[in-house]
């Protein structure tokens, strides 16, 4: 019998711990109901002219060797506050990345890259993923940037179900200045526009993944109070009344490491949006105010 | 039943109404090839278009949420941050286009989650290919 060769496991690359979460409360329950939030030019410009000479001397899909390069992994993975953000959102100790994909298009493209999820989306209460874009050039209208449809992480569907759909109500553009981040649930709805310009549109899609349980260790929002903020969002469209509201309630409490005391009522309980007299019922007990009650000055 | 109330409550086919034109023509005298030839175009080959209509409703009044078509064999869409041809199915009937598949009640009806952009209405025009 031949012995195997010894394989060697790298370690997992992780956030560095001082980099602190940024979102407060009202800023996690915002990424609950738009699934996507975009950090404009952030990267500095000689990271973003030495990413397009990376990806012209490695043209292809899937680059992962720029993940190794020291000023890649400072600029842009771990760009302060593109990062910071993503820390709030899958907690300390969080994996890097291990995979790039380059989607790089030539302008003028006709052809939009069709709605799709990515594989490998699943329909849970839970972030364990987060998908990121970068652009290292200007990316106008004209050179065919993606489009997301905000809230859609709340809507479920299927890759092969979406090839037919055309223009949507309420989808957006990422169009955005060099060095811009977006960062998004792995699942939100997304494709590439349609470049009616010239020139070469790079974009790099990569993933950060949750390592510990969630919690809220976020910064919290001084008179914010879960029992009644509103949680509706953009995917009210799409579905039964105050869906995407259940929905984005259910991934936020999720996040703050209380979903094992979620439970939506139904009816009129939380959290169905509306002016009351009083806090409404069926607030889950693990979701407090901020500041705590008690704690108040 | 008169037949004369039958073929009122049927809305005459774009060859009807040329054959009755042609008809009026040869009456009276002004009959021409090119009258013969837009005839003979309509009982040639057809070609099929499709709209894709996703509405936030079964109801054909409501507003469109997402939409698609496919003219002359070509995908196509309205600009999305423009406007659209139309804006419900009730204006896409009144310009001619023919529902042939309704929303799937069954899979609307059976999770209280959206899934899916919408209720999906197809509808179909033929012309001369």
């Amino acid at each position: 019998m031949s012995s195997a060769p010894a394989t060697t496991v790298s370690p997992v690359a992780t956030l560095p711990a001082t980099i602190a979460p940024t979102l407060d409360d009202a800023g996690v329950l915002r990424f609950c109901t738009q699934g996507y939030c975009l950090v404009p030019g952030v990267v500095p410009a000689w990271v973003n002219a030495k990413t397009i000479a990376y990806l012209d001397a490695h043209p292809e899909p899937e680059p992962s060797g720029i993940l190794h390069e020291g000023w890649f992994r400072e600029h842009v993975l771990c760009q302060p506050a593109a990062a910071r953000i993503i820390r709030t959102l899958l907690g300390p100790g969080l994996a890097l990345p291990v995979l790039m994909s380059s989607h790089r298009r030539q302008a003028p493209l006709a052809a939009t890259g069709g709605w799709h999820i990515d594989g490998g989306s699943r329909w849970r209460p839970e972030l364990q993923e987060l998908q990121v874009f970068y652009y290292p050039q200007d990316t106008p209208e004209a050179l065919g940037p993606t489009h997301l449809l905000p809230g859609s992480h709340l809507i479920e569907n299927a890759q092969r179900a979406m090839a037919h759909y055309g223009a949507i109500r309420g989808e957006v553009s990422t169009a955005a200045p060099a060095g811009s981040i977006i960062i998004t649930m792995y699942r939100l709805w997304h494709r590439a526009s349609p470049a009616t310009g010239t020139g070469v549109r790079h974009l790099l899609k990569y993933c950060y993944a949750r390592r510990a349980a969630p919690g809220r260790d976020w910064p919290g929002t001084p008179g914010f109070d879960p029992a009644t903020a509103s949680f509706s969002g953009p995917a009210a469209p799409f579905g039964e009344q105050f869906h995407e509201a259940i929905a984005a309630a259910e991934l936020f409490t999720w996040l703050c490491g209380q979903h094992h005391t979620f439970h939506h009522v139904g009816g009129q309980a939380w959290p169905v949006p509306a002016q009351r007299l009083a806090p409404p019922t069926g607030v889950p007990a693990g979701l407090t105010p901020w500041p705590p009650r008690g704690a108040e000055t | 039943m008169s037949p004369a109330t039958t073929a009122t409550a049927t809305p005459p086919t774009a060859l009807a109404v040329q054959l009755r034109a042609a008809r009026a023509r040869l009456a009276a005298g002004t009959l021409t090839d090119a009258d013969l030839a837009a005839i003979e175009a309509q009982a040639g080959p057809m070609r099929q278009d499709l709209l894709f209509l996703q509405a936030s409703s079964t109801h054909p009044g409501s507003g469109a949420l997402g939409m698609a078509l496919v003219i002359d064999g070509v995908m196509q869409e309205p600009p999305w941050d423009g406007a659209w041809p139309y804006q419900n199915v009730l204006e896409a009937l009144q310009d001619g286009w023919r529902v042939i598949s309704f929303p799937n009640l069954a899979l609307l009806t059976t999770s209280p989650g959206a899934k899916g952009l919408g209720c999906e209405f197809i509808l179909e025009r033929w012309r001369p290919a």
